[in-house]
């Protein structure tokens, strides 16, 4: 596919990065990427890929935005609140960049359904709340050997990996169980910067630019403004990815 | 003043964060943030302080929008192409939190016109793409005692410090001089980790809440996800801060 004037001046500033230049665009633009949740994380992931060029983008979330969630998703707006946030999300991004496709998916991830929500995509990001949801696409991503760029936010603090199977411990070996869910403190800030720390590591993986956080755990506090990566090992008795390992039944 | 039952629902989240509550969010309401440019890095600075319920944010940027700015500049759309950037990013910016006032300043910053364009606020954000316009910048906080996140970008690196003399060295002692301006390479998520990072040290120091980068430089790598904290010091003979 090749590209128009007007996507060579759009993205201009980008293309003349090292190393960057038309064909790692091109590879950018022919990419699909699957973002679990369009809340406070998925807010900057899915603006930033939008801008990015990141041609096509799904997006799935249930639920509606709340004028508590406006501190932070900033996808959405006063005027959104009572209709679906992937639906939303599409809004915002489609006039954010007019030259991408994004497909709001409003279904709640299931077990059941979680093939049929993500499909064949090139990378998925976890921008989710919750880890019961998170842990049915970490089974999906390593049945079918796609990365996934996990994040998690509580207050002033982040975390973030990038999982790839069969290289990389999988969600489970990290973070095994779902803790309760609760109300936990957010800020808009924190999400930000996790997010676009997220977006970076899709960008650089989709357009293979750089290194990723591969089986590497990003921690952030943001109170104390500390960074710390720390390195992070498979179970071998992993229930979600060991028995793939075991059979070397790679896809 | 207290929090309308409107401003409570909407802060929930972050009412609840240690050390923050309702005085806090009274605090941002009552405060003034001045942001010093409006493209790459003023974008999620200014929605993020927005939506965290600042109550008035002055932003100033002289520059009108073109299409190559908007693999970055998340506060604008095709539609604003060619308008005034300030003018359209406050639209943006009360869509994102109809709460918040926006003083929205059209005019170049210059060491004359400092005073009048910056005027009293409680702080100053850099989001600015030369230091030339961030000396004079400097130059004008130091005198009037306003302290100043600094934040710049370079391809996929960014940096960010908090100064705030005489506590903290001040921008002259550390990048004393200006490079040479030139069209550098820039995709959106680097400015806006930067940028995040300076809402994040902005309300910090706002609601007088954790531990904010005083003295020091941060300094990240994209490519490599490298990030560095490395001291800084005053210089006991700048010509900007030394004789305050």
């Amino acid at each position: 596919m090749t590209m128009t004037d007007s996507e060579k001046e759009r993205y201009h500033r980008q293309m003349i990065f090292d190393g960057w230049g038309e064909e790692v665009q091109q590879k950018l633009m022919n990419s699909s990427v699957f973002i679990a949740g369009a809340g406070g994380l998925g807010s900057p992931v899915s603006i930033y890929l939008a801008v990015a060029g990141i041609r096509h983008i799904r997006i799935c979330d249930y639920g509606m935005p709340e004028l508590s969630n406006l501190n932070r998703q900033i996808l959405h707006d006063d005027t959104r609140i009572g209709i679906n946030k992937a639906v939303s999300a599409r809004d915002t991004l489609e006039k954010l960049n007019p030259e991408i496709k994004v497909t709001a998916i409003t279904d709640k991830i299931t077990e059941e359904n979680v093939e049929e929500i993500i499909r064949d995509v090139d990378l998925i990001v976890d921008c989710l709340d919750n880890f019961d949801t998170r842990h049915y696409i970490n089974a999906y991503a390593v049945q079918k050997c796609i990365p996934m760029i996990h994040a998690g936010v509580y207050g002033m603090r982040g975390q973030l990996t990038m999982i790839k199977f069969p290289e990389t411990p999988c969600l489970w070996c990290i973070n095994p169980g779902s803790p309760p869910d609760t109300m936990f403190p957010i800020i808009g800030a924190t999400a930000g910067v996790i997010g676009s720390i997220q977006a970076l590591e899709a960008l650089k993986y989709l357009g293979g630019i750089g290194s990723n956080l591969l089986g590497k755990l990003l921690v952030w506090d943001g109170a104390a403004m500390e960074f710390q990566v720390l390195p992070q090992h498979r179970d071998q008795n992993c229930p979600v990815c060991s028995r793939y390992h075991q059979s070397h039944e790679f896809c | 003043m207290n929090l309308s039952t409107s401003e409570k629902e909407r802060y929930t989240r972050q009412l609840i964060i240690n050390g923050w509550g309702e005085d806090g969010q009274l605090a941002l309401k009552r405060s003034t943030v001045f942001i010093a440019g409006a493209g790459g890095l003023g974008s999620p600075v200014a929605v993020y302080l927005a939506a965290a319920g600042v109550g008035t944010l002055r932003i100033c940027d002289n520059g009108a929008l073109e299409l190559s700015n908007l693999n970055r500049q998340i506060l604008y759309r095709d539609t604003d192409i060619g308008k005034n950037k300030v003018m359209a990013a406050e639209q943006t910016i009360k869509s994102v939190n109809p709460e918040v006032t926006v003083e929205p300043v059209t005019d170049m910053i210059k060491h004359d016109t400092a005073a009048s364009i910056v005027g009293q606020p409680d702080i100053i954000v850099d989001c600015l793409d030369n230091f030339e316009a961030r000396h004079v910048l400097n130059d004008y906080a130091v005198q009037a005692s306003i302290p100043f996140v600094h934040a710049g970008i370079h391809g996929l690196s960014g940096q960010v410090a908090f100064f705030y003399p005489p506590e903290t060295p001040c921008l002259n002692c550390v990048f004393p001089g200006t490079v040479p301006q030139q069209v550098s390479p820039v995709a959106g998520v680097t400015p806006a980790i930067i940028g995040s990072i300076e809402a994040a040290e902005t309300l910090k120091w706002l609601l007088g809440i954790g531990v904010t980068l005083k003295n020091k430089l941060l300094i990240w790598d994209g490519e490599t996800m490298d990030f560095q904290k490395i001291e800084i010091k005053k210089n006991p003979h700048c010509s900007v801060c030394s004789r305050q």
